[in-house]
Parts: structure tokens; sequence; C-alpha cells
């Protein structure tokens, strides 16, 4: 159909494909879970960003995710229990954090960006759990309360279903519209080459900090969403050590590819809360899962599929 | 036509890493619409100093002006914004990215003359006005037909070309060439010499070139050279003949004959 060779429906195509994903996927997984893999898909799309986009890869994208979750919580313990004001004070927050320690950590490259990611995630670990633990609740965490919008009760579970899957299309469609414009193109070039782009006359600097605030900003929305549908918040939401999810899946899914990231989010989350029922040590599997993408997709498991499907995909 | 503006100036420019001394106070200048060869044995400093006159890196020492400005400490972005524009001695284009998509970022540059910044986040890369303009690019050098292939997928030659075509869509005042001949066949020299040879009277241009056969009827002034220091400058043909080039540049053998 020629609505879908243009660039709207293409779009409308991609967004109906994704919704339709995961209804197939509700009564296989059931709707908890369901909400669980859309709202990691979020913060894989985040990370994607940085790491598959422009190649910068972060060890500690826990914090922001955190950093998102902590602030909804806060902000609903003492400004208001609207659940959409809330979120929009975890984005803000996650996004006020990229602001402020962007411009350190987008100076460096390679492994020194990777680990000091994790050094402030590990700053932001201990604060959580011992400096601010009056505010925090510490190792034990806090609940979370909202308040109803009408008759809107994110309580329920086919709403948050819902809405989840609205926020993981918004996003979707929000890093499409990035990733396949002359910026999409910028963050491209700085990952294969950054001093060239300099040499085309862009101060780099400036758009590695606008694409770690955007990541920063949708971990944080993915944050601020888990807090939404568990109603609890601990310290295991920013914990370095489960930086290797995000990881993973963005790796085997595809990383620089958006199909790639919701794929390997699923596939992750699948391998993760099914393995992990009948085998006790489950990420050992995980561990070869990610040999045999390094060793013969090196694409991961989209870019392979899409490579023998012969699709580019625009972003 | 050439003016006595210097468009580009140094003062004894330097560059010192550790001991090596890789620019060794260089003065050099040069006018609005002048054409000059930089030549040197490997290792001359050749490359060292496009770095300074670009800004990859900052000289240690001495000064450099463009069109009368101090620009030793401007960083690389903002001289390309002046138009200041280079090519590099190992052809760089971006291999994962369509060719058409090489061309994207110089020809939708922000400025206040080029898009918004709006358009520039959100905007489609491949909208029909901005592709055209790629392809205009493209067929200056003769391969708007490679357009959609994967820039991994171009010969060398070609590739040498996609990059002379995004140097040239960055509206350049003052064009360096670093090397464009290398790895090149004599078709794709001649090509590529007949390209620059076309587009040459738009700017100022300076070439870095091993092959003094291939530079000697584009150029109107040869700098040589040698250990960090401009050791000659003048006609070719004058240039050519100097002893001292002579001894560093080709030793004891003979080389190019004075006649040239």
């Amino acid at each position: 159909m020629d609505i879908f060779k243009t660039g709207a429906g293409r779009n409308l195509l991609d967004l109906a494909i994704i919704a339709a994903g995961f209804l197939v996927l509700l009564p296989v997984l059931g709707i908890n879970r369901t909400t669980d893999f859309i709202i990691f898909c979020v913060f894989v799309l985040g990370f994607n960003l940085l790491y598959g986009f422009m190649g910068r890869l972060s060890f500690g994208h826990m914090l922001y995710l955190g950093t998102g979750a902590y602030a909804v919580t806060l902000f609903s313990e003492h400004v208001s229990q609207n659940p959409l004001l809330a979120i929009m004070a975890g984005i803000a927050a996650g996004a006020l954090i990229g602001v402020i320690i962007g411009p350190i950590i987008v100076r460096t490259t390679g492994a020194c960006f990777a680990l000091i990611n994790l050094a402030f995630d590990q700053v932001g670990y201990f604060l959580v759990l011992v400096a601010f633990s009056k505010y925090t609740g510490g190792e034990d965490g806090m609940s979370v309360y909202f308040s109803k919008m009408g008759v809107i009760d994110f309580g329920q579970k086919p709403i948050m279903f819902g809405f989840a899957l609205l926020c993981l299309i918004l996003t979707y469609y929000l890093l499409k519209k990035f990733t396949t414009s002359p910026y999409g193109i910028l963050i491209k070039s700085i990952k294969e080459n950054e001093t060239r782009v300099k040499f085309l006359g862009y101060n780099t600097f400036i758009y590695k900090w606008i694409t770690f605030i955007i990541s920063t900003s949708v971990a944080a929305f993915a944050g601020a969403l888990s807090i939404l549908n568990y109603g609890y918040v601990t310290p295991s939401f920013i914990d370095p050590s489960r930086a290797v999810e995000v990881i993973f899946a963005a790796l085997i899914g595809g990383s620089g590819s958006l199909y790639g990231a919701i794929i390997g989010g699923v596939i992750y989350m699948a391998i993760s809360n099914y393995l992990a029922s009948y085998i006790s040590r489950w990420e050992m599997f995980l561990g070869i899962a990610l040999l045999i993408c390094v060793f013969r997709f090196r694409s991961g498991i989209w870019g392979f599929v899409a490579g023998k499907l012969k699709i580019r995909e625009a972003a | 036509m050439t003016t006595e503006q210097p468009i580009i100036e140094t003062k004894e420019a330097t560059i010192q890493f550790n001991d090596l001394i890789a620019v060794d106070g260089v003065n050099f200048t040069m006018k609005e619409g002048e054409a000059i060869g930089v030549i040197g044995p490997n290792g001359a400093g050749k490359t060292s100093f496009f770095n300074l006159l670009t800004g990859l890196f900052f000289p240690t020492g001495g000064k450099i002006f463009f069109s009368g400005k101090d620009i030793t400490t401007v960083p690389p972005h903002k001289r390309v914004a002046m138009g200041i524009v280079r090519t590099f001695q190992l052809v760089s284009v971006f291999d994962s990215l369509p060719v058409v998509d090489n061309l994207i970022l110089s020809t939708n540059r922000i400025s206040p003359d080029h898009e918004s910044r709006g358009a520039f986040f959100f905007g489609d890369a491949h909208r029909q006005n901005k592709v055209e303009q790629c392809m205009d690019a493209l067929k200056l050098m003769g391969i708007e037909n490679k357009a959609h292939l994967m820039t991994s997928e171009l010969s060398y030659g070609d590739k040498r070309k996609l990059e002379l075509a995004v140097a040239l869509s960055l509206n350049p005042k003052i064009l360096l060439l670093d090397e464009p001949f290398a790895g090149l066949s004599d078709m794709e020299i001649g090509e590529v010499s007949q390209i620059i040879r076309e587009v040459k009277k738009k700017f100022s241009f300076v070439i870095i070139e091993h092959k003094i056969s291939h530079i000697i009827d584009l150029v109107q002034r040869l700098c040589v050279m040698h250990e960090g220091k401009l050791i000659a400058e003048g006609p070719p043909a004058e240039v050519l003949c100097n002893a001292i080039v002579r001894e560093v540049y080709w030793g004891k053998e003979e080389g190019l004959t004075c006649s040239v």
C-alpha cells in the first residue's frame, strides 16, 4: 500500500507493529510481565541511543533509571501524588542529572566513558543506600502512592499496561524522529569518526552532551514508569551491578537500531524471567547467548534478520 | 583573482610533541585566490602544519591569522565556519553510512544561513531538496550514480572523490588538500586533477603532495618543508632548482630537472 511508503506511513506502520507485537505477547506472558517487558524496552531504547547510535558504552545507566525512580517517589511523597506530574518530575530529574554530569562524562571515550558512568552510579548507589537513607528508605526502600486521575487508576493493571505501551510507542516515535534527522546522521558519524565531524563544522561536544541528556531522560522515564507499575522503590533500581542487563539487551537485539533495542529488551526479559524458573544459574545461558551474538551475529538478532531480508532501517 | 590581502598567515608557528619539534617556527603567508603546493620528504612536518592551520592541534608557539584575525586557539569547527576546510591524508569518509548521507551534514551545517535547529533535530534528513543538494555535489565528482550505495562499497578512488565533494560542499574560502592523489590510479589522478583545476578559481587552496609532477601545473607557488622548517618557497621552477631543496628532497640522486 502506497501510504506505507511515505515517511508518516512508515512511522505509523512501525508503531502498529510494536503495539501488535506486545498485544500478541499479552496472553502468553500475562499482563504483569508484559508491562515489565515494555518498560524495560523503554530503558533499552534510551541506552541504545547513546551506545548503538553514538558509540558510547555506559556501565552506569542504572544511575539514570534510579534517578527517575527515586525522583518519582520523592515527588509523590513530598509534592504531589498526581502520577503524570510525578512522571514528568522523574524525566526532568533524569535530564537534570544529564545536564550536570554530562559535560564531565562526554569528554571521555571508550573504557573511560564506560567506567566514569559506573563511578557516578556507585556514588548514587551509596547516596541512596547510606547518605540519604533518611529520605530514600535506605536498603528497605519506600512504598509510593499515586492518586487516581478521574477514572484512570494506574493501580489497575490493564490501564498500566496500556499506558506503558503508549509510553513505549511515544519514546520509539521520538527517537525515530531524532535518528532519521540530520542530528541522527551526526551522532552516527560521531560514532565512526568524531574528529572528521569536527572538520565538517560541528561542535561535537554539544551534540554528545545533548545525546547524553536525551539518553538519561529516557532512562529516567523508564525508572518512573517502573515505580508507577510496582508502587515501591528499592536500591535495586540504582544498583550498578544491574547495568549489565541493559547492555546485554542492546547487544542481543542489535545496537544501533530501534527495533533491535525492543527485540533485545524482550529477549533479555524472556531469558531472565523464564529461564530463571527452571535453572538456578541462568546467567550462564545469557553469557552463552551473548557469545553467540558476538561471534556469529555481530549486529545482533535484528541486524542479522534485517540483513537477510535486506531491510535497511531508516533509523 | 589574486589580491594583496593575506587570507592565512602564520608567524613563527611551532608545535612540539615531547622532544620532537614537528613544526619549527614556520612563517607562512598566503594571499586570497592563491594556489600553493607544500612538498617535503616524509616526516617533514607537512601534515602537522596542516593540523595547525585547521585547528586539530594548537601551536605550542607562534600565531596563526585568518584574514587578519588571530585564530591560534580557535577550535576546528569554528575554523570550518570561517571557511577553512581540509581533507585528510588517509581518506576520511563515513563507511557505515550511505554515500549520500556523507553529504547531509555538510549541506545541512547549522548557521544563520542554513537550516533551523528544529529541522536539524526533527526534520527528515532525506527531504527532497536536501538530497538534491547532495546529488549536485556528487554530480560534480561524477559519482552521483553511487549515491545510494554504502560508502564502504566504494572504491578508494571514489572515496577520495566523495571526500572532495564533502569539502567543496562546505563552501570553503581556503581548501587544504592533504595528499589527494595518494593511493589513486593514474586515471583517477587525472580525474581528480581535472576536478581541482575546475574548482580552484573559486577559492584559495593549499595542496600537500609527494608526486610533484602532479601539482606543478596546479599551483602558483611551492613551499618546501624539511625537519619542521620551511626551507624554501617561490615559483615551482625556481624552488625545484634550489640546491638545498634538491639535496633534502632527492638526496644525491637527480629528481626532476631544473627545466620543470
